[in-house]
């Protein structure tokens, strides 16, 4: 009746031998994974399940070729020692752009990362040099200066709408050691009154350290301190060291 | 709050460290000819360099310069690498001194010569007009671009054209199968919205979500 999703990955040796159950399982699972995987994977599965008569069924497919060929590059790129690539998309190239737009661009660049990754993973396995490396480092550029125009979208229409500045919530607490830190908050089904975790975290310092949050706070000054003039010694060092030329040569 | 760490962490590892009193040789850091100059525990005495702005550098790579001092006194010649940290200047052919490279048992190496670094103050930039040395200043012209301006003419000295490390000559590039074209890249499509991205896309694709996010608690 039904054909079992599970069949379209089969391998054809397997059909010979192992009969398949009509047991329904995700697609995109069974697709991702090559036919060496899948045939260990259903050595682990219970035998007697498999064999019932309820789920027998022997079935011949073809092999899968749902798109693997995108994991690997163009074929007239094969064994060449240097691939040509472009420049890396800019922020400012970016900025023009659609959300549709950079939507789309984003799970191109995800794809070409994916197969990028997998020419350096096999380059390792055949101990041989990576055909340009700088295209794996132009695309991670391109998707971080792409994650920071979407942000600056998001925090954009958030400043507008609500006035928010973070897109986490979050405040200033102090810490069982004295110290005043951010605390970003975390989502929790339950309210904080009901979570006895969260009622055993300590934002407080207890007596016997409150002396020393002065003392800190003391020793981190003394150190800015010694920083800027140390900065400023070596500034007038260098000034008389190379004294500024008034008459040029 | 984990994941942004883990990048930072990781961005941490990447870089390399340095340590405060670290003399920056002619070799790249992570050659050994490097990790010999700087063996761990060593403890040099502290190089002062003139302190430059990032702006105020006038000596660009590619740049014929005058040597003003040292053995090639007089001598005109391209720049081939730039130094910044300690104001040196490497030039082509010129300010050399002979070594053998690549020796091995028996084998004495090849006797190649090899460029010492120039200080900053030791070259100048050469006028195209009459080919003399002269000062510079950096000056912004009528469009608003900051050109460097000889002081005894007054005349442009124009950027150096300088091959790409990578071999690559702008003007003569041609585009491959998975690159964008000029046109496509700079062709504006954005229309500011109150819309997020989620919801447009949502709407181009035609989503439906009717699934409201239960009540959780933020603390």
């Amino acid at each position: 009746m039904a054909v079992s999703r599970l069949t379209a990955a089969v391998c054809r040796q397997f059909q010979r031998v192992v009969t398949v159950s009509s047991h329904t399982q995700p697609q995109c699972a069974t697709q991702a994974f090559s036919r060496f995987h899948l045939c260990q994977r259903r050595q682990t599965y219970d035998s007697w399940w498999f064999r019932s008569s309820m789920n027998n069924r022997a079935l011949h497919t073809s092999c899968v070729r749902k798109g693997l060929e995108e994991f690997f590059d163009l074929p007239e790129n094969w064994g060449e020692q240097t691939v040509k690539s472009g420049a890396p998309w800019t922020a400012k190239q970016l900025r023009v752009k659609s959300n549709e737009d950079l939507h789309k661009l984003w799970y191109v660049l995800l794809k070409e990362k994916n197969m990028l990754l997998t020419v350096e993973q096999e380059a390792k396995r055949q101990r041989l040099p990576m055909p340009s490396p700088e295209r794996l480092k132009k695309v991670e550029r391109s998707m971080k200066r792409l994650d920071t125009i979407v942000t600056e979208r998001e925090d954009a229409l958030r400043l507008l709408q609500t006035g928010q500045e973070r897109g986490r919530p979050g405040e200033w607490r102090r810490n069982v050691f004295g110290k005043t830190f951010w605390y970003r908050f975390k989502e929790h089904p339950i309210p904080w009154y009901l979570n006895s975790r969260y009622k055993r975290r300590r934002f407080f310092e207890p007596s016997h350290v409150a002396p020393y949050t002065r003392l800190s706070l003391e020793k981190y000054l003394r150190s800015k301190m010694r920083k800027d003039k140390r900065q400023k010694r070596n500034q007038k060092r260098l000034a008389a060291m190379f004294p500024k030329k008034t008459a040029l040569a | 709050m984990s994941s942004m760490r883990l990048t930072a962490l990781l961005s941490m590892a990447a870089k390399a460290a340095f340590p405060r009193d670290y003399r920056y040789g002619t070799n790249r850091p992570w050659t050994i000819a490097a990790q010999r100059l700087n063996p761990p525990g060593k403890k040099r005495r502290k190089v002062f360099v003139e302190p430059i702005a990032n702006e105020d550098w006038h000596v660009l790579r590619g740049d014929t310069v005058e040597i003003l001092s040292g053995k090639d006194k007089g001598k005109q010649g391209k720049v081939a690498q730039v130094f910044r940290r300690r104001s040196w200047v490497i030039l082509e052919g010129l300010n050399t001194h002979y070594r053998y490279i690549g020796r091995s048992g028996d084998y004495r190496g090849t006797y190649i010569a090899s460029e010492a670094p120039l200080l900053l103050k030791d070259v100048t930039l050469i006028d195209p007009t009459d080919r003399k040395p002269t000062d510079i200043e950096w000056r912004y012209t009528e469009e608003g671009e900051r050109v460097r301006v000889s002081v005894r003419t007054g005349r442009i000295i124009p950027k150096p054209v300088y091959q790409r490390r990578d071999g690559i000559i702008p003007q003569q590039w041609k585009d491959g199968p998975k690159d964008t074209s000029p046109e496509d890249t700079l062709q504006k499509t954005y229309t500011p919205s109150l819309k997020t991205l989620e919801e447009e896309v949502m709407e181009k694709m035609n989503i439906q979500e009717d699934r409201r996010p239960r009540k959780s608690y933020w603390y």
